[in-house]
């Protein structure tokens, strides 16, 4: 009954949007009720992403954890076909974790995060109809985040932080080479990388009592060396004839942001951000292999041009305990036409979200949050692979996090 | 800690009712448009047989092109599609070529499949020669793919006495036999047909190294043709042809090359200067424009002493035969006729409204080169996989390198399928390329 029920409520859910190609915008779960904007505002340890120059005018020293479970469905229709075609179901578990310390009223704080700021987990399975271009991407990247934020006076205060990224990948794809079975052979290519990179901000408190936040994140070009290629092939092929390792390299994108936080009154704090997401300098994928006797190279273009987005967010403090929270939000796509892939089938996409935190005791809060993105229906040919048809996608993301404040 | 539990509860409530949230897209309504596909049948050679890896099997029997279509029919109204199939005792027909693997100087090694064949016997026909004889077919039939035959046989009455494939499908012994192709493939009533007839009016001609058969008139494949297209419309009946591929574009002609040749020679004498064939003119030095055929490699000839101890194609006095090339002259003679057969089938099936299937185009483009982002492939590709002209990697032959692979005829069916849509306003969906196979790797 309860499964009956919330299907229902799925489907009148507005069609709303956003994360864009491999964009995971969930890095607080109070950001995340409000759509996910947090520049201009100082609402907790996640701060520490949005705009470590907002985290010197942070009350309290915290520790926030959250993690927020991504379902990600996809559906694709092929050109001439009367089958739509699904993803398995399978859930991505994007996770946050802060820590944020400073001697009480003092200039300074450091801090130190770990979050999922890109990621893709997308599995068609290895029977649908675009299987050779690909059956499965799980790419995580993780980020790890020292952090200082100084308060040159009460109303101006500036952070910066070093990232270090870990970055997984593995990919799948069926290959046309048809075994004794009639079955097809397979690729797999699996490893991990590395990147460095840095994260910078500035945070006004202006007279007028608006708060406004400006921040850089740099591009972190994740490389990944010696990772494993497993091909699966007939055994007519000799092994000794194929590639074991590869070497690739995933530029992870610059964000440029600016936020602003609004006060109409004690109990509500507006948060505004704009987003200018860095996408073209993703311009290949390219997998370097240890030998090219029968498998050459290969340098897929992606041509990405940049991508933006904007999001509104409300938080309400109903009460002493609890806080509302909504919000809404627009992503443009940084993918072109013709480059649509089924590793990040990505239109154009509508945001909207929900949240509510709850006091438990006064150093103990838990926060709940709901964010739903449905992804524009896309019909493409892309340019590499021929695969031609209409990509959909909507994601559900419920989420929750916890608080200790000291 | 209570209040915890519940939050808990209701995440994965949420969890496990928006995983059984599916996101979908409209598809088009299911539409026959002006055809009515209730009664299908097929007309052709083997191709349409699906003849495959130089011989007719059940596999390639459950994978022909009008299989698929039909297949793809079902949701438009099509009807039953009978097709006269081995059994499964006697699933490998004719006896067929098995890729093996490769050899140490990685040319594949082919080995012929002979067991559980449908052999029946042979027949000696007068005047004729030695016809091999298969397990009669007696039930319903909707494609009437005969391997080998020609648009010229088609109204000729001892045809089934010559053609164990046809012979085959009729209920008389070999001998008796006087139903004419044509005859025999329109006695029942239909509603839809599609025709590819013609091919081997020139492919016989082409693989013989333009020796070995003759290719059909010009004007005596004009009269057949119009005399077929108007049986086959007399009862009103909507269909659709496919045009005669160039017969130079298949991997039959375009793996064994003169260049490849003439390298291997030289890794055996490095003077070797050029590679020697017969022409209907003489012998002369060969160049990229003279075609090989793919069975000369396994003849094993090429570089063998004669007598007079001069090496097999490598000297004007011991030229490659004519009948392992197509040279430049009879390409040109070959084109030539393929070019008015598919004039003359495009203005027949435009007169009559008929859908066509352009099959010289389209097989033309799987032999074009292109570089993109500085890599280079040729063909086309299809929801990811290249397909191209090239033998046994490009996904769309099999073995014999004139016959297609289950991929390569999944994807005519489809071709054949955008051209009816487009000519009736139909809605037949596209068959799932990815779910047929291309050549089998042991």
């Amino acid at each position: 009954m309860i499964r009956k029920l919330l299907l229902g409520a799925c489907i009148v859910m507005p069609a709303t949007i956003f994360a864009q190609g491999f964009q995971v915008n969930l890095q607080g779960q109070k950001q995340i009720g409000m759509a996910g904007a947090g520049v201009g505002t100082a609402m907790d340890g996640a701060t520490l992403f949005f705009n470590p120059g907002a985290m010197a005018m942070l009350k309290d020293n915290e520790i926030n954890l959250g993690v927020s479970p991504l379902m990600f469905k996809s559906a694709f229709l092929q050109d001439g076909s009367t089958t739509v075609e699904n993803n398995k179901n399978e859930i991505a578990p994007p996770f946050e974790a802060y820590a944020v310390w400073g001697p009480k009223s003092g200039k300074y704080k450091i801090g130190i995060g770990a979050y999922t700021p890109f990621g893709g987990l997308v599995n068609w399975g290895d029977q649908w109809s675009g299987r050779y271009a690909l059956i499965s991407l799980d790419l995580k990247a993780i980020y790890i985040q020292p952090t200082v934020s100084v308060k040159l006076t009460d109303n101006i205060s500036l952070g910066a932080g070093f990232v270090y990224n870990h970055g997984e990948v593995e990919l799948k794809k069926a290959v046309p080479i048809s075994q004794s079975n009639g079955q097809d052979s397979k690729a797999t290519l699996k490893g991990t990388g590395e990147g460095y990179g840095w994260n910078a901000g500035v945070y006004f408190k202006t007279l007028s009592g608006i708060t406004i936040g400006v921040t850089h994140r740099s591009k972190v070009v994740t490389k990944l060396k010696g990772g494993d290629a497993i091909f699966e092939f007939p055994a007519s092929i000799p092994a000794a004839t194929l590639p074991t390792k590869f070497d690739s390299e995933l530029p992870l994108p610059a964000t440029t942001g600016i936020g602003f936080g609004f006060y109409p009154s004690p109990k509500t704090t507006l948060a505004l951000d704009v987003n200018w997401i860095h996408w073209s300098v993703y311009k290949n994928l390219s997998f370097d292999y240890d030998n090219n006797t029968r498998v050459a190279d290969t340098k897929s273009p992606r041509n990405y041009s940049d991508g933006a987005n904007i999001k509104l967010g409300v938080n309400q403090q109903q009460t002493e305990k609890l806080a509302l929270r909504a919000g809404v939000g627009y992503a443009f796509t940084p993918v072109k036409d013709g480059y649509v892939t089924p590793e990040a089938p990505d239109a154009n996409r509508f945001i909207a979200s929900a949240g509510l935190g709850y006091n438990v005791s006064k150093k103990f809060v838990v926060d709940l949050s709901f964010l739903y993105e449905a992804v524009h229906e896309r019909k493409q040919t892309n340019l590499e692979t021929g695969l031609s048809g209409t990509f959909k996608t909507h994601v559900y993301i419920p989420g929750i996090g916890l608080s200790y404040k000291f | 800690m209570k209040k915890f539990n519940l939050y808990k509860l209701l995440l994965a409530a949420l969890i496990l009712s928006f995983s059984a949230c599916k996101t979908d897209i409209e598809v088009p309504t299911a539409s026959n448009g002006s055809a009515d596909f209730s009664h299908y049948i097929a007309l052709g050679n083997s191709l349409t047989a699906g003849y495959a890896d130089n011989g007719l099997y059940l596999e390639g029997q459950q994978n022909s092109y009008p299989s698929i279509i039909a297949k793809q029919m079902k949701s438009v109204g099509g009807g039953e599609f009978k097709q006269p199939l081995f059994n499964e005792a006697e699933s490998n027909g004719s006896g067929y070529l098995k890729f093996a693997g490769f050899n140490a100087d990685g040319t594949p090694n082919l080995v012929p499949v002979t067991d559980k064949t449908a052999v029946r016997g042979t027949f000696n026909a007068p005047g004729f020669g030695s016809v091999t004889l298969y397990k009669k077919y007696s039930g319903d039939i909707n494609n009437f793919g005969v391997p080998g035959i020609k648009l010229q046989q088609i109204t000729y009455a001892q045809y089934g006495n010559l053609n164990g494939y046809f012979e085959r499908l009729l209920p008389g012994e070999a001998g008796t036999n006087s139903t004419t192709y044509l005859d025999f493939a329109t006695a029942k009533p239909f509603t839809f047909f599609t025709n590819w007839l013609g091919n081997n009016d020139a492919l016989g001609y082409a693989t013989s190294g333009g020796v070995g058969d003759a290719l059909t008139p010009k004007d005596q494949f004009a009269g057949l043709y119009n005399a077929l297209i108007a049986k086959l419309t007399a009862n009103g009946a909507k269909g659709a042809v496919a045009t005669i591929p160039d017969v130079s574009a298949i991997p039959f002609l375009n793996t064994v090359t003169v260049a490849a040749l003439l390298a291997g020679a030289k890794k055996v004498n490095p003077a070797a200067q050029a590679i020697y064939i017969q022409t209907a003119t003489g012998p002369r030095a060969a160049t990229d424009e003279d075609l090989i055929t793919l069975t000369f490699n396994s003849t094993g000839l090429f570089g063998k002493p004669n007598a007079a101890q001069i090496p097999y194609g490598l000297h004007p006095l011991n030229p490659i035969e004519s009948k392992y090339v197509l040279d430049k002259t009879e390409i040109a003679t070959v084109r030539d006729y393929v070019n008015s057969y598919n004039a003359t089938i495009k203005s027949i099936a435009n007169a009559k409204s008929l859908a066509v299937f352009d099959a010289y185009t389209f097989l033309n483009t799987l032999n074009v080169k292109h570089t993109d982002n500085g890599q280079s492939y040729t063909g086309v590709f299809i929801d990811g996989v290249n397909i191209s002209s090239a033998f046994i990697t490009g996904n769309a032959f099999s073995l014999d390198g004139v016959h297609l692979t289950p991929k390569g005829y999944a994807i005519v069916a489809n071709e054949f399928i955008k051209a009816i849509n487009a000519k009736y306003g139909s809605t037949i969906p596209l068959a799932p390329i990815a779910d047929y196979r291309a050549v089998k790797f042991p």
